[in-house]
């Protein structure tokens, strides 16, 4: 099961095949993809060309028609729902267009609900979130709930909930959909840094040209392929 | 570094507790429902045991005793050769002293029931005529306070009759008058005794009004010849649940004369099965009631929390996302219903033993009952004053209904919470 782990995610001939009706929609067609620690990747195209299905395949929301997918060194096929659950725990984090913070927890305890369910002490938990809050901005925010904050600073807690506990790998669908021009500058400028300072693996799904040219490897999809596959300097 | 589960648990139950406080409209509402339900079913089963000891106690000072001694084959026969032996008596009374539950008997009575024919200078009519102890009898039974003209019988009277309104009217009597009863004596043959009616009562039971003649029961023995003898003899405890214990022990003491079939042992509910039956009809109406009221609780539960987690898939996509599998995202809704329950359920048991409480001097239903004082069950007179009733296993019983009512209510919408689809719940949606 376990492969090489000089990469984070990897892909072999995965498809998703969705039936929706009496019609069958190819939502991912026959994608195989390398991304390797520490990268900095969007997957581009157009709505419906496959991006977030293929985000949700690698984080293991959902299972492939075909194909296999390694993350960390794992084959999430031969996951059990419970191991793909521990997986998710330990080695992926989440960032998503509408941010999905839990809305009876504060901003603090949103950050840091996967390190309690790591079983991360509570001196470290604080720790962590002190300093990521501090380099996110957040300070001060700490004990509002999710309605009590802006989009920008939604995200940016759910950014902090997704590096926090220190993932290989954070999965971000369209994080700057819903952020004017400055706050998505600032969010990407965010990620980058931790991307930079920490190592952590960043693959996005995105159409925002901005992210794009953010990005140092662009995967462009388009019905579900891989239509180009760029890296920049 | 690996996750043990029990920090799992942990965070399901702070969850859990957040969802319940964080959307208080919600749980109150819930909340509310439950304990409403749960006081109006610790009051109602109160409120029924109270109206069955009620009628037992009524039933049994009436009739048997809680425990009745009598030769078997006597409920049918009534013949006055069926009386109990000389010295039986005494037997259980040296029994009944004897007893673990001899702290629980609050009395022993006994009586002579002869079935003979009461006759006038108006007419004859058949009547069941009780030779009795005034002094126990008038402690016991209800008849002495159902007096309508005259009074009870005094210990020293000797050729007195108490007498119900029905038979006198039937024998165009009045205080004072004098009339025969007439039965088989102790050689078999007929005999007559001269009594004068020293006081009339109206139960509002034609079977006892119609019928029954008190008379003291020396004057019995003497008329009959059947000196100290008796034909029943009833215990009476303070609590009827004291019954199936005293009966153990009655049995074993009257091993000697129940053996040789000289005398029978019984419960309330063998000696007055009609009363018996009365109280199962209304224990399982009640309990069909409750069950009704319950269902209905219980949908109003399920349909508030199902409502919450149709709201709130998004929320369990997201939990999924950060690393709970399906089982523990169900968990989270199953929790939150448990602890709700728990709480409801001692809040709304703790609500119906306050009103029990409040209400401990007794109902007296005759007053929701439009007035109506004679009212009876199977043919015994009822009390109309109602004091309602807890025992220890009732309450515990009540609990342990709430919390499976809980429990099952809570199951299906956690298992729609473990069930979403994840992808789908999480979608963006402008």
């Amino acid at each position: 099961m376990s492969e090489s782990n000089g990469y984070a995610v990897r892909t072999a001939g995965v498809w998703k095949i969705f039936q929706q009706e009496a019609e069958e929609v190819q939502a991912v067609r026959d994608v195989s993809l390398t991304i390797g620690r520490g990268e900095f990747t969007a997957l581009a195209g157009p709505s419906g060309s496959g991006k977030t299905t293929l985000l949700n395949l690698i984080g293991g929301l959902t299972r492939p028609t075909r194909g296999e997918i390694w993350v960390a060194g794992s084959e999430l096929g031969a996951l059990s729902n419970r191991e793909l659950a521990q997986l998710r725990l330990e080695q992926v984090g989440f960032v998503f267009q509408a941010y999905n913070l839990l809305p009876v927890l504060t901003a603090l305890e949103n950050a840091e609900f996967p390190m309690l369910l790591q079983g991360v002490p509570a001196a470290e938990r604080s720790e962590r979130i002190r300093e990521l809050f501090d380099r996110t901005g957040m300070t001060g925010l700490e004990d509002r709930r999710p309605g009590k904050l802006s989009g920008g600073q939604q995200q940016r807690v759910a950014v902090v909930r997704a590096v926090a506990s220190q993932p290989a790998l954070v999965l971000a669908d369209e994080p700057t959909a819903n952020l004017d021009s400055h706050a998505s500058e600032a969010l990407l400028d965010m990620m980058a840094e931790l991307n930079r300072e920490l190592g952590v693996t960043f693959v996005f799904a995105t159409h925002d040209g901005h992210v794009m040219e953010r990005s140092r490897r662009l995967v462009r999809m388009v019905d579900g392929a891989i239509d180009s596959d760029e890296t920049r300097s | 570094m690996k996750a043990r589960p029990s920090m799992h648990l942990g965070v399901i139950l702070m969850l859990a507790l957040r969802n319940l406080r964080r959307n208080l409209r919600r749980t109150i509402l819930t909340a509310t429902a439950f304990i409403i339900g749960g006081a109006l079913l610790t009051f109602a089963q109160a409120f029924g045991d109270g109206t069955h000891e009620q009628w037992i106690d009524s039933g049994v000072r009436t009739g048997s005793g809680h425990v009745a001694v009598e030769v078997p084959g006597f409920r049918v026969s009534r013949k006055i050769e069926d009386r109990l032996p000389g010295g039986t008596l005494r037997l259980v009374r040296t029994a009944v002293d004897s007893s673990a539950a001899a702290d629980r008997v609050t009395d022993v009575f006994y009586r002579l029931t002869i079935n003979g024919l009461a006759t006038s200078a108006s007419g004859a009519r058949p009547a069941q005529v009780l030779g009795v102890d005034p002094t126990i009898e008038a402690s016991l039974s209800p008849l002495d306070e159902q007096v309508v003209e005259g009074r009870y019988l005094k210990k020293d009277d000797r050729l007195a009759a108490y007498v119900g309104a029905g038979l006198v009217d039937a024998l165009d009597l009045r205080l004072g008058s004098r009339l025969v009863v007439m039965a088989q004596d102790a050689h078999k043959e007929v005999a007559g005794q001269l009594v004068r009616v020293v006081g009339i009562f109206r139960s509002g039971i034609p079977g006892l009004d119609d019928s029954v003649i008190h008379v003291p029961i020396a004057t019995a023995g003497e008329w009959l010849g059947t000196g100290s003898d008796v034909t029943n003899i009833g215990v009476m405890v303070d609590d009827s649940r004291a019954v199936p214990g005293l009966l153990r022990h009655l049995r074993r003491e009257l091993g000697e004369p129940i053996g040789k079939g000289e005398a029978a042992v019984m419960g309330w509910r063998e000696a007055m099965p009609s009363l018996h039956a009365a109280v199962l009809v209304d224990e399982w109406g009640a309990y069909l009631m409750l069950g009704i009221l319950f269902v209905i609780v219980g949908f109003s539960i399920i349909n508030t929390v199902l409502m919450s987690v149709l709201h709130r898939h998004r929320e369990f996509g997201v939990l999924q996302a950060l690393g709970l599998t399906p089982r523990q995202t169900g968990s989270v809704v199953l929790v939150e219903g448990l602890l709700q329950t728990v709480v409801c359920a001692i809040l709304g048991v703790g609500v119906g033993l306050g009103l029990v409480a409040a209400l401990s001097g007794g109902i007296d239903i005759s007053e929701i009952a439009g007035g109506m004082e004679d009212m009876q069950v199977t043919g015994v007179a009822i009390d109309p004053v109602i004091v309602p009733m807890v025992t220890p296993v009732r309450v515990l019983y009540i609990l342990g209904f709430m919390m499976l009512v809980g429990v099952v209510s809570s199951v299906y919408p956690a298992m729609r919470a473990a069930t979403i689809d994840v992808t789908e719940s999480m979608k963006f949606e402008r």
